[in-house]
Order: C-alpha cells, then sequence, then structure tokens
C-alpha cells in the first residue's frame, strides 16, 4: 500500500488542482485554505517516502499499457530530493500567496495553475518513461505560460508567450532526442536504459530542451522578461520548480541513468562558465529588481549544471546541494523583493533606498538569502559552492574553475549592490510599511531555513551523498 | 584547570565548548543588551572562561577528534597540537583584553549589545578556524567571519554603508580565493587534513592552490591586495571594531593560516621563484601602507594604513621561507597585535574624551591624559623598533631573514622602519606634547575611564616585557611549537644590522627635525616627502584612488558588465526582433505561395516526399 504514497504525491495536487476553480467561486478563503492543503499535503507525502528509501528499498509502481507500451513510478534519491525541495519551498510560496494575490482577479486561476504546476513537477520526478517526463514537462510549460500571463497587459502576454515558445521549442528538440534514443534504445523506460552510451547528436536534442528550460546562455532570455509575473510565480519559477525540471533532467538521464561522451563533461561545464559569467554581469548593470534576481538564477543554474556535469560524486553531491540551498533561499530573496515590490509599488532600483528603517525583518531576511547565495557560511549556500567547485577541480579543471569563482566574485558584488540598494541608505519611501505577518513569516522562514541547512549540512547531505554514491 | 584538564581525557567537550559558548555568550549578550552591568560581566567572565579553556588545551597533550558534519569528507575534524593550541591561547587573551575594552567603550551606546553579539559569534568563528584539522571545515568558519565583519562595519552606518560595502566585497573575494586554493590543495594532496598533507611541492597547478591560499590568508590578515577596506573602516567604523579586528584577531588568524601554509602544506624553499614573490608582497605591504600613513592627518586612519603595513614585515619574514623569518614574523604578529590593539585604544580614549581623533582638532593631551600618553608613548617606541620593545626584536629577526634571501626585500623594509618611524614622530608630537589644544566647545578633558586604561596598560607593558624577556615568546612560544631548534631569542645576531637599525631610527628623528623646521608644525613634518620630487603625482594618484584595489575590482567588474549587456541585448534582439520577422515572414512567404496553383502544390508535395524518402534512407 505504501506505494500509493506516490500516486498521492503526484495526483492529489494534480486533480486538486481542478477543483480548486469551483471551491473558489463560492468561497475564497476555503480555496486558498485547500491549495495550501493540497502543496503541503505533497510536502507531507514525499517525507514519507524517506523511510523506504533508507531501508534501501524505493518505492516503485509500475503500470503496463496497451501496446506494449508501460510506465511507472519510482521513488528513489534522487526524485525524492527533489520532490521535498520544491514541495517545501511551493508551500512557503502558497502560504506567501494569500496576502499578495489576495486583491487580485482571477485568482481562481492562479491557485489551480500552482497546484498543476507542483503536480506537474512531481510527476515528472518520479516518472520512470520519457514520455511521461515530456508530457508533465509539457504541463509545466503551460502552467508557466499562464501564471507569466497572470496580469493581462500586452507586455505581460507578450512576454508569456516568448517563455512558452522558448521552452516548448527547446522540449520539442528534446522530444526528437527522445525519439532518437527509443531509436537506439528499443525503449522510453530509463530503468531499461540504465548505462547504455548513447551518440552525442542525441545527447545535443535533449540538450536543447533542457538548457532552455533551466534558462542557460544562449536559451535563457525568456527567463529576464518573465519578471513581469506576480512574485510568487516568480519564486515559483526561479526557486521551487520551472528552471530545476531542467537540471533535474540532465542529472536522471546523462547522470544518473546514460553513459555519454567524454567531451560533454568539458562542454557542458564550458557553456556554464559562460552562462555564470554573461548573466552574472548583466546582474550588475539591470536596475530592475526582478531582472537582477532573473540573471542571478541563470548564473546560479549554471554552477549547479557545472556540478552535475563535473562527472564526479563530490560534484554531483554539491549540485544536488545547490539545488536544495538555491531553491530556498532564491525563494526567499523573490519573497522580500516582493514584499518590497508590493509595498513601494516600482520595481526601478535608482527609485530604492532606506527600506531597513520601515522593513527591517525583510531586509535582514533578504541579507541572509543574499548571504546563501553568495556562500557565505553558515548558510548551506557555502556547502553547495565549496562542493561544486570542488568536483570540477577534482577533474582537473582548474581554470574553468577559476571562471566560476569570478563568478561567484559577480555574484557578491550585484547581490551586495542589490541590497545596498534597496535597503540602505538615505531613506527614499519613508512612509512605506513592513509586510503583513504572513508574508514577512514566509520569508523569514526560507531565510532561517537557509542558515539551519548549513548548520544542520548533514540532513540533506546525507541523501545528496545517497544520490552521489547511485551514480 | 583540573576539571578541564579531565573534560579532555574524557573526550572532545572542551573542543565543542570553545565553539558554542562563545556562540551562546553572543546570544545571551543581545538578549541583556539594554543593561550595561550584567553584559560587561557576562563578557568580561566568559572571554575568561575562553582564556582558561584555551590554556587548559595549550597544556594537554596534542590530541584529535572527528565528528561527522557535511558530506564528501568535510568531516568536523578537530586537532589540538601545540601550534594551533598557542594561537587559541593569544587568540583568547587578546579577546579577552579587546572584550573589556569594548564592552566599556561602547556602555553608553545602543548598538554596545549588537556589537558584543558580533564579536562573541566572531569567537566562536575564530575558534573553530584554529580547532579545525579539515581545511574545507576550516574554510567554513573562516569565511562566516564575513557575516559578522559585515555587520559590525553597518553599525551606525546604515544610511552610509560604503566601507561595509568595500569590506564584503574585498575580503569576499579574498575568501572565494581561499576557497578556489584549499580546493586545489585538497584534490592535489588527496586528503582535507591539514595532518595528513605532506608539504606539497609548489609546481604547476599546486603552484596556483598555493598562490590563492597565501593570498586568502594575507587578506584575513590586512595585507595587500585585499586592504583598501580598513582605511576607509578607520573612518566609520567603531572603534573597538578596529581595535579587535584589524587590530589583533584578524592579524592572528590570517597569519595563523600563512605560517601553516608555508610549513605544513607547502614546500616553500628559499631562494625559490615563489618565496621572492610572496617577499615582494610583504615588501610592497609595508612601503604602500606606512607610505599613505605619513601623510594622514588622523590618528585613527593613520592607525589603519600602519595595521595594512605591518603585515608586509610578518609576510616578507614567512615569504622567506628561512626558520628565524618565519620566527620573526610569527613574533612581529604577536607584537603587532599587542601595540596595534593598544594604540588603537589609545586612538578610541582620545576620541571618547575629545569627541574626535583629527589631529588638526587637538593636541597637548599628555598633561591631562598622562596614563594615555604613557601607554602610546610604550606602543610606539615598540612599533617604530625602539629597543628593548618587543618590536624592536621582531623587525630584526625579519630583516636578518631579509637580508639573507635579497638585499633589495631588506633596504624595502628599513624604508618601511624609517618611514614608521617618522610618521609615529608626529603623531605623537602632534597628540601629545606641546601646548594643549581641544577641539571647538571642548573646555576641558581628563584621563580616560580605568576600564579603559587597565587593558591599554597590561598590553603597553607588555611591549616592554616581550622585548626584555623575548627568550619566553621566541623559544617557548614560537620556536617550540614550530620546532625550530636553533636559538633567535636575546639581544640580536649581527650587530651590523642593529647598527643600521638605530642608524635608521636616527635619521627619522632627524628628518622629523628638519621638517618640523621646515614648515614649523608638527603636524607637517612629514609633508616634505608628500612634495618630494616625483612622489606629489604618485601620492595624489594614491588618494584618488588610482592604486585602491577596490576601485580596480570594481572598474573591472564594471567594463566586463558593459559588455555582458551588449552580447545580452544581441541576444535579446534574434529572440524578440530577428527570430518574430524570420516567423512571420516565412508565414507571409507560405500564405503568399498558397495562390491555389495545382502545379505549386504537386512540386511541394513532390518536395515533402523527397524529403520523407531521404529521412528514411538515412534511417535504413
Amino acid at each position: 500500500m505504501e506505494q500509493y504514497l506516490l500516486v498521492i504525491c503526484i495526483f492529489l495536487p494534480l486533480l486538486g488542482a481542478f477543483l480548486l476553480p469551483a471551491v473558489g467561486k463560492r468561497k475564497a478563503k476555503l480555496r486558498n485554505q485547500m491549495a495550501l492543503f493540497l502543496v503541503a499535503a505533497t510536502f507531507l507525502c514525499s517525507t514519507f517516502l524517506l523511510p523506504a528509501l533508507h531501508s534501501g528499498s524505493p518505492l516503485f509502481l509500475h503500470f503496463e499499457l496497451p501496446l506494449g507500451l508501460s510506465f511507472g513510478f519510482y521513488a528513489d534519491a534522487l526524485a525524492v530530493f527533489m520532490a521535498l525541495a520544491a514541495s517545501l519551498v511551493a508551500t512557503v510560496i502558497v502560504l506567501y500567496s494569500f496576502g499578495y494575490i489576495k486583491e487580485e482577479a482571477d485568482q481562481n486561476e492562479y491557485y489551480m495553475m500552482v497546484c498543476l504546476f507542483i503536480g506537474a513537477m512531481m510527476g515528472l520526478v518520479f516518472s520512470t518513461n520519457l514520455i511521461f517526463i515530456y508530457m508533465f514537462w509539457e504541463i509545466s510549460a503551460i502552467c508557466c505560460w499562464r501564471l507569466i500571463g497572470f496580469y493581462r497587459e500586452a507586455t505581460t502576454i507578450r512576454r508569456a508567450n516568448k517563455a512558452f515558445i522558448i521552452t516548448v521549442a527547446g522540449a520539442l528538440v528534446m522530444l526528437l532526442g527522445f525519439i532518437g534514443l527509443y531509436g537506439e534504445t528499443g525503449t522510453f523506460d530509463l530503468a531499461a536504459m540504465k548505462g547504455i552510451a548513447i551518440p552525442s547528436w542525441v545527447v545535443v536534442l535533449v540538450l536543447f530542451g533542457i538548457l532552455s528550460k533551466s534558462a542557460t546562455f544562449p536559451l535563457h532570455s525568456w527567463l529576464p522578461d518573465a519578471g513581469v509575473a506576480p512574485t510568487p510565480v516568480s519564486s515559483l519559477l526561479h526557486a521551487a520548480v520551472l528552471v530545476k525540471i531542467g537540471v533535474y533532467v540532465y542529472m536522471r538521464m546523462f547522470v544518473a541513468t546514460l553513459q555519454i561522451d567524454e567531451v560533454f563533461t568539458v562542454a557542458v561545464p564550458a557553456l556554464a562558465a559562460v552562462s555564470a559569467l554573461v548573466s552574472a554581469g548583466a546582474a550588475l548593470r539591470a536596475n530592475d529588481l526582478k531582472r537582477v534576481v532573473a540573471y542571478s538564477t541563470i548564473s546560479q543554474l549554471a554552477f549547479i549544471l557545472l556540478g552535475l556535469a563535473s562527472g564526479n560524486e563530490i560534484g554531483v553531491v554539491g549540485g544536488m546541494l545547490y539545488i536544495l540551498m538555491h531553491s530556498v533561499a532564491k525563494g526567499g530573496l523573490f519573497l522580500c523583493l516582493g514584499i518590497v515590490e508590493h509595498n513601494v509599488g516600482t520595481k526601478d532600483l535608482t527609485k530604492m533606498g532606506g527600506l531597513y528603517r520601515t522593513m527591517p525583518l525583510t531586509a535582514i531576511a533578504f541579507l541572509f538569502c543574499a548571504f546563501s547565495i553568495m556562500g557565505i557560511p553558515p548558510f548551506g549556500g557555502f556547502f553547495a559552492k565549496y562542493l561544486v567547485i570542488a568536483g570540477i577541480v577534482a577533474e582537473g579543471k582548474v581554470l574553468l574553475a577559476s571562471f566560476f569563482i569570478i563568478g561567484a566574485v559577480l555574484t557578491v558584488l550585484y547581490l551586495t549592490r542589490l541590497f545596498v540598494k534597496v535597503f540602505l541608505g538615505e531613506a527614499t519611501f519613508p512612509q512605506v510599511k513592513e509586510g503583513t505577518p504572513l508574508m514577512v513569516g514566509s520569508a523569514l522562514f526560507l531565510a532561517v531555513l537557509s542558515a539551519v541547512l548549513g548548520i544542520g549540512i548533514r540532513v540533506p547531505s546525507g541523501l545528496a551523498a545517497l544520490i552521489g554514491r547511485g551514480m | 584547570m583540573n576539571l578541564l584538564i579531565a573534560l579532555l581525557s574524557e573526550g572532545a567537550n572542551l573542543l565543542w565548548f570553545m565553539i558554542v559558548l562563545p556562540a551562546v555568550v553572543g546570544i545571551l549578550v543581545w538578549i541583556f543588551r539594554e543593561y550595561h552591568l550584567p553584559r560587561l560581566l557576562l563578557v568580561v567572565s566568559s572571554a575568561m572562561i575562553n582564556l582558561v579553556c584555551a590554556l587548559s588545551l595549550d597544556q594537554a597533550e596534542g590530541f584529535a577528534r572527528s565528528f561527522s558534519f557535511g558530506p564528501c569528507g568535510l568531516e568536523l575534524a578537530f586537532r589540538i597540537y601545540e601550534f594551533s593550541a598557542l594561537f587559541l591561547t593569544l587568540t583568547a587573551a587578546a579577546f579577552l583584553l579587546v572584550s573589556l575594552y569594548s564592552v566599556v567603550f561602547l556602555q553608553d551606546q545602543k548598538s554596545a549589545g549588537l556589537f558584543m553579539f558580533y564579536m562573541f559569534i566572531s569567537l566562536a568563528m575564530i575558534n573553530g578556524a584554529l580547532l579545525s584539522d579539515n581545511l574545507g571545515v576550516m574554510l567554513f568558519f573562516w569565511e562566516g567571519i564575513l557575516c559578522t565583519l559585515f555587520g559590525m562595519l553597518l553599525i551606525n552606518n546604515l544610511h552610509q554603508p560604503k566601507t561595509a560595502v568595500r569590506a564584503l566585497v574585498l575580503s569576499g573575494t579574498a575568501d572565494l580565493l581561499l576557497m578556489l586554493g584549499i580546493i586545489i590543495t585538497v584534490v592535489q594532496a588527496g586528503t582535507p587534513k591539514f595532518s595528513e598533507i605532506q608539504r606539497l611541492p609548489i609546481t604547476g597547478v599546486s603552484a596556483v592552490g598555493f598562490l590563492c591560499m597565501l593570498l586568502g590568508a594575507v587578506g584575513k590578515a590586512g595585507g595587500m591586495p585585499f586592504h583598501s577596506w580598513i582605511p576607509s573602516a578607520a573612518e566609520d567604523a567603531p572603534t573597538p571594531f578596529m581595535v579587535a579586528f584589524p587590530g589583533a584577531l584578524e592579524k592572528l588568524l590570517g597569519i595563523y593560516l600563512s605560517v601553516r601554509i608555508v610549513t605544513d602544506l607547502y614546500d616553500l624553499q628559499p631562494g625559490s621563484g615563489m618565496s621572492t614573490a610572496v617577499m615582494l608582497l610583504g615588501t610592497l605591504t609595508i612601503i604602500g601602507g606606512v607610505a599613505m600613513a605619513l601623510i594622514q592627518k588622523d590618528m585613527k586612519r593613520l592607525l589603519s594604513y600602519h595595521a595594512i603595513s605591518q603585515v608586509g614585515y610578518m609576510v616578507l619574514g614567512i615569504g622567506t621561507a628561512l626558520p628565524v623569518g618565519i620566527l620573526g614574523g610569527l613574533f612581529h604578529m604577536l607584537n603587532n597585535a599587542i601595540y596595534k590593539s593598544c594604540l588603537y585604544m589609545t586612538a578610541g580614549s582620545i576620541e571618547k574624551q575629545t569627541g574626535t581623533t583629527d589631529l588638526r582638532e587637538f593636541g597637548g593631551l599628555a598633561k591631562r591624559m598622562p596614563l594615555t600618553t604613557a601607554c602610546f608613548t610604550l606602543c610606539a617606541l615598540a612599533i617604530a623598533g625602539v629597543p628593548p620593545f618587543n618590536g624592536f626584536f621582531s623587525k630584526e629577526l625579519v630583516f636578518d631573514a631579509a637580508l639573507e634571501s635579497n638585499t633589495l626585500f631588506y633596504l624595502g623594509a628599513l624604508l618601511g622602519a624609517f618611514m614608521t618611524a617618522v610618521s609615529f614622530l608626529k603623531m605623537g608630537r602632534v597628540a601629545f606634547a606641546g601646548e594643549l589644544k581641544l577641539p571647538m566647545g571642548k573646555k576641558t578633558i581628563r584621563e580616560t575611564s580605568f576600564g579603559l586604561l587597565l587593558p591599554m596598560g597590561v598590553l603597553a607593558i607588555l611591549c616592554l616585557v616581550l622585548g626584555v624577556v623575548n627568550t619566553w615568546p621566541l623559544d617557548q612560544l614560537f620556536g617550540s611549537a614550530l620546532g625550530i631548534t636553533e636559538v633567535y631569542s636575546g639581544w640580536p645576531h649581527s650587530t651590523m644590522l642593529v647598527v643600521v637599525s638605530l642608524a635608521v631610527l636616527a635619521l627619522a628623528l632627524v628628518d622629523h627635525i628638519y621638517g618640523c623646521k621646515k614648515t614649523g608644525s608638527a603636524l607637517q613634518a612629514a609633508d616634505h616627502i608628500y612634495y618630494a620630487a616625483g612622489l606629489k603625482r604618485i601620492y595624489q594618484a594614491a588618494e584618488q584612488g588610482w592604486f585602491d584595489p577596490y576601485r580596480w575590482l570594481v572598474s573591472l567588474a564594471g567594463v566586463f558588465s558593459d559588455f555582458c549587456v551588449l552580447i545580452e541585448r544581441q541576444v535579446s534582439w534574434f529572440y524578440d526582433t530577428a527570430a518574430v520577422k524570420v516567423l512571420l515572414g516565412t508565414g507571409d512567404r507560405l500564405q503568399q505561395a498558397n495562390d491555389g496553383s495545382l502545379s505549386r502544390y504537386l512540386g511541394a508535395a513532390l518536395l515533402g516526399a523527397a524529403g520523407v524518402a531521404v529521412i528514411f534512407i538515412v534511417m535504413l
């Protein structure tokens, strides 16, 4: 029966999402509570998957379909790690949304799409079949499209379309790769592909999908533009769900399952280095709050990709920890910026300053999250950065590591600039007040969690090490 | 004490205690931030307990303990042996004095609780770094100090955070370099443990690792090129911060690691290219720092340039890779921590009484503040390298090693000693000698409080004691900890070196008298150096920030960012304009092609069929 925990994890948010508009038509409060329940229950169910994992027999479900096809769900360490990270941050984001979104129209659509998004993420991480991975991948693209275009202005819609077209175009190319993979292996089942060496052209096709979803240079352009979305949505895209999908699939396919050519242990980190540096440089010049953080996400995703593509256990463990730490810290960072944007009414950095006076708790939460992304101890980001760099140095690529150190220095520069411009200096909005307790509490929770995950690194690293050992 | 030693035999309780105690006390101090007396008692008692713990570890047999902590070899490995225990004790002793000074100095200020919170959290981090036998875990504690550093520099400066930003960026960069250096070292050695690394040869990738680690360590100590936040901090950071961090604690930590890099981790050979590079860095730090100190008119700024310059002597000594140089560098670190802290304390006392440290606004304080004057004088004599004070003996050791390695570096160090003496003659005479001069609105002043005088007095006396009885620090502390068997204590071995050093001091006195006569003012006694042919332009460029690494870093990042923005625009143009145009244009063309012509449709169908056939042929 335990296996059905997996089904709950996936289908509770996926199907529950469709009930939300109906409930919302009658009682908005009940809809909100239900949305929170769906996401929190997903997190809770994900934690229930841990005992089986630690006992060495991960939960597994397999279904036979007509025409010789089949699909299944598998709760191995990698899947559970991703599910926990995504659902935890998503729960906090839903809680935060209660305050942020309460005055907006189309809330029914908003909560439905958010839950559907989480459901798609769960489906994707637990699926063992490439076709189902692709299906959940596209569901997430649709959710992303509706959520970015939540406000109905022309610019917003255009940018939502841009995000949709780029990610879906990438996904279609990836689908070609999946078909190519089927041609090579005769199956879409990942378990059956374990250890098979695949030709490089298939890898390149799949990489198109991965890099477009994970906003890696030069397929990243949609992410900075997606800042038009409501801030909790941005948080969801950057921290919990969307951009992590790409790196997850990289990990699942090219590290955990298939064998790829050695050239990719140089090519992917090299591309990641370009992405890390170009986006960090752009972040330093951007004056829109959310653009700065969006470029930061692109840059940090490159660190994740570096770790996962390093080709050794240290780098993989670092990459996985990076996913978690970045999710928590970037989620918190966006929630802080959401409070600022919500209360100040602008996203223009040049017009801000001195908000620490009226928003001290938001400022502290922001600083904690920024420190974690910079990789400063005792925050969790330190371990992730250290291990990712260690992974690439262990492969003898010191020059590449040096580029990432430069990227890390730029991270310190642009995040410090952001903090100083928004929170320090002379006050430009003295009348602005702190966010609602729920909003500030959500941001503070993630900020403190960044520190707790650093000091208690043993807990997440246990699971990450399990993933590393399984490579 | 016996109880603590007994605890040691039971396990690693005391090791944990050294980290947990300061962290808990820090939180308690912050909770009781409104109450001065409990805060004072808590701070002093816990600093004393910390010192007792450190002494207990120092007396115990060396031992190691490991605890599960992080992944991939990041275990919490602690190791106590003579050298780390010695530094724990020195740090604890310095912390006791600076925390006493800080808590008294800030007693009337609202930020006192927060400041002491940061101080104790920093102590927890420093203790952790000194205890760590695992390089990665050491980095965790080491880099964690960035948070407290940033916090302390933001106190009272939230509206004007330039120093805090500067410190975070420069120290952050140094720490990231250290991270790269540590990772390279760990990979090259095949182990993350200090105790298991057998002095790696400095060649190839290891040379990069060595350089990155050393730059990171020297950066923490306040040496070039990560130094330029320190003079900036002198302007707006609380004085106790200057006493504690650039004055003592960061020097101890930075030099501790520098010595371990040279003696434990890497095989730095005397006379090697890398040794020369390190010595060059040291000499440039000496001269660059002291040259700027010479022209300062504010006590704290002047002292902060000396804080940079003095690191140069330590780096120079360590860089020689000779036992006498390393010993000299270490002894100089101890001496500098003592007299530099005390000098900052005297500046703080003056600030407390007069409201300023600007030498243009006050003078002749000797009669009103005799004890502060005495403390200043003893420390100034020590830093200038006058016998028999401690600074004289440590400098002589560094000179000895520098001369043996390369005469040019020796001459550079002598030049530094000359300028140090000149600048302290200027500062001492202006601040304490002559007629009393008080800042506008100030009618009278009196000696500073006992709470501030106590740590100052202890440190000032130590300057003399450690000079006269230098056998104890040189032989029993550092020599024994490093396993150096040669005896370098007592009066310097080379009479020639002593004569030259004394001649340099005499020359400095002559220069000061000349400067005073030329300008008619002790404050401007060093200005003739500023206006000397060729130097004026260099000084002006320095004052405008042309030699400031922070400015270089920010400018470089700016240029790079502009380039990235250019790339970014092209990428956006491709997606937002070019791709859209191509798609719409293709649509239009297809629309135009859709004209009902059967032959055109047949042609398109044939083309499509041919395409499919080609795909099949390729796949088969």
